[in-house]
């Protein structure tokens, strides 16, 4: 039953990427396995401007540097530091859309070998 | 379901607010109209339309300023705290609602004139009607494309559901009394076109937002929609049902047609704020398929 719960709540939070700007593509991408990260991206068919990114891994929060300011952006980029730990981490943001609606959105993966 | 945000209790929050400020628009805009429209009515019943207007005007100044914060918290991801965060809600000043706050707040400001009657305050509260309209068409689905023509479709749109919510009250008190019969007969010759012209515009706009049946039935844009449009079948029944018996039983004095129309008026009022439920949960937690 959780597991039906999880997946209904992660097919409805990953349709907000689709919901006024367009967006199903990230770096990395949804479910991936990666031998390392340096970068977090969030693409969108119309300008988004990202008000809050956060990196949540197997020992908290990882602070992240954004490349991109506050204006809306068809693409949007934030680095990560040096050196990141092996687990699963998961990206929160949330923007406003060109047409004023509040946007959020939510994606996992993991690194490791 | 395709085209449906993640619904947290903010959400929730901002569907409600966002329905009280419809209501509240809705009445404001119709008092003017209403007034401008029926200038022979009974003293009483004007009266009742100016002070319901200029009422809901100043209601929706404050929902108004309310929603600024509610999507600002929004945004912001760290709750209440967001609600009064000056960058957060720089942002959403920014954005297309600051733009229509401006063009809202200003008209709701001019309905509030409507305390004071005189011809003046009137056209004053008829323009503000039009502004508050027009504020819409700055924020939200209709800034797709075809751009003005989906923003002509819902000013319009808005214009003859204010025309008939507005005059709700008036025609209440109306009902109570036996020289109310003429308004309500001719305001049910009138809202007979005004109300065709509702829902024709409001079903171009939905064609053109959804596209398909497969968007229709395919999206959680198409089942909210047709939810709303169930609500306002109902509401369409009320309103022939008063129009073709109860009013004609009040122009023929039968005793119990006073109270059944009005409670018959009652109830279109609580289907309108199903309606405006509907169509704020419409307008903040699903997206239109032709912008998937």
């Amino acid at each position: 039953m959780k597991t039906i719960i999880f997946a209904a709540a992660l097919t409805l939070t990953t349709s907000a990427l689709l919901a006024h700007s367009n967006s199903n593509e990230t770096t990395p991408q949804e479910g991936a396995i990666v031998e390392t990260v340096e970068v977090i991206e969030l693409r969108f068919d119309m300008p988004m401007r990202i008000t809050v990114i956060t990196l949540t891994g197997p020992e908290g929060e990882v602070e992240l540097t954004r490349e991109t300011g506050l204006e809306p952006v068809p693409e949007f980029r934030a680095l990560l530091p040096e050196e990141v730990v092996v687990g699963g981490y998961k990206v929160d943001w949330r923007g406003l859309s060109q047409d004023g609606h509040p946007m959020q959105g939510t994606f996992a993966f993991t690194v490791g070998d | 379901m395709e085209g449906l945000s993640p619904v947290d209790g903010w959400a929730v929050f901002a569907i409600s607010a966002k329905a009280a400020g419809y209501a509240a628009a809705l009445v404001a805009m119709g008092g003017p109209l209403f007034i401008a429209t029926f200038r022979e009515a009974p003293e009483e019943v004007l009266r009742l339309a100016r002070r319901a207007a200029a009422l809901a005007a100043l209601l929706g100044l404050v929902v108004l300023a309310l929603r600024l914060g509610i999507r600002s918290a929004r945004i912001s991801g760290i709750g209440l705290a967001g609600a009064t965060d000056p960058m957060m809600l720089g942002l959403v000043w920014d954005s297309p609602l600051g733009t229509a706050a401006l063009w809202r707040g200003a008209g709701e400001v001019l309905i509030l004139g409507l305390v004071f009657r005189s011809t003046l305050t009137l056209a004053g509260g008829v323009l503000g009607a039009l502004l508050v309209a027009w504020s819409y068409t700055q924020v939200g689905h209709s800034l797709g494309e075809p751009r003005w023509l989906l923003a002509s479709l819902l000013g319009l749109h808005l214009l003859a559901a204010a025309f008939w919510v507005g005059a709700l009250a008036p025609l209440h008190r109306a009902a109570g009394r036996v020289e109310g019969v003429d308004l309500l007969h001719r305001f049910g010759i009138i809202a007979g076109g005004t109300v065709a012209a509702l829902v024709l515009l409001g079903l171009t706009f939905a064609w053109l937002t959804i596209g398909s049946l497969g968007g229709l039935f395919g999206t959680a844009y198409g089942w909210m929609l047709i939810v709303k449009l169930t609500a306002v079948t109902g509401l369409l029944g009320l309103a022939a049902r008063n129009k073709l018996r109860l009013v004609p039983a009040l122009a023929a004095q039968t005793p119990s047609a006073p109270s059944r129309l009005r409670r018959a008026i009652r109830l279109e009022s609580v289907v309108v704020v199903l309606i405006l439920m509907a169509t704020a949960a419409l307008t903040t937690i699903t997206t239109p398929p032709a912008n998937l």
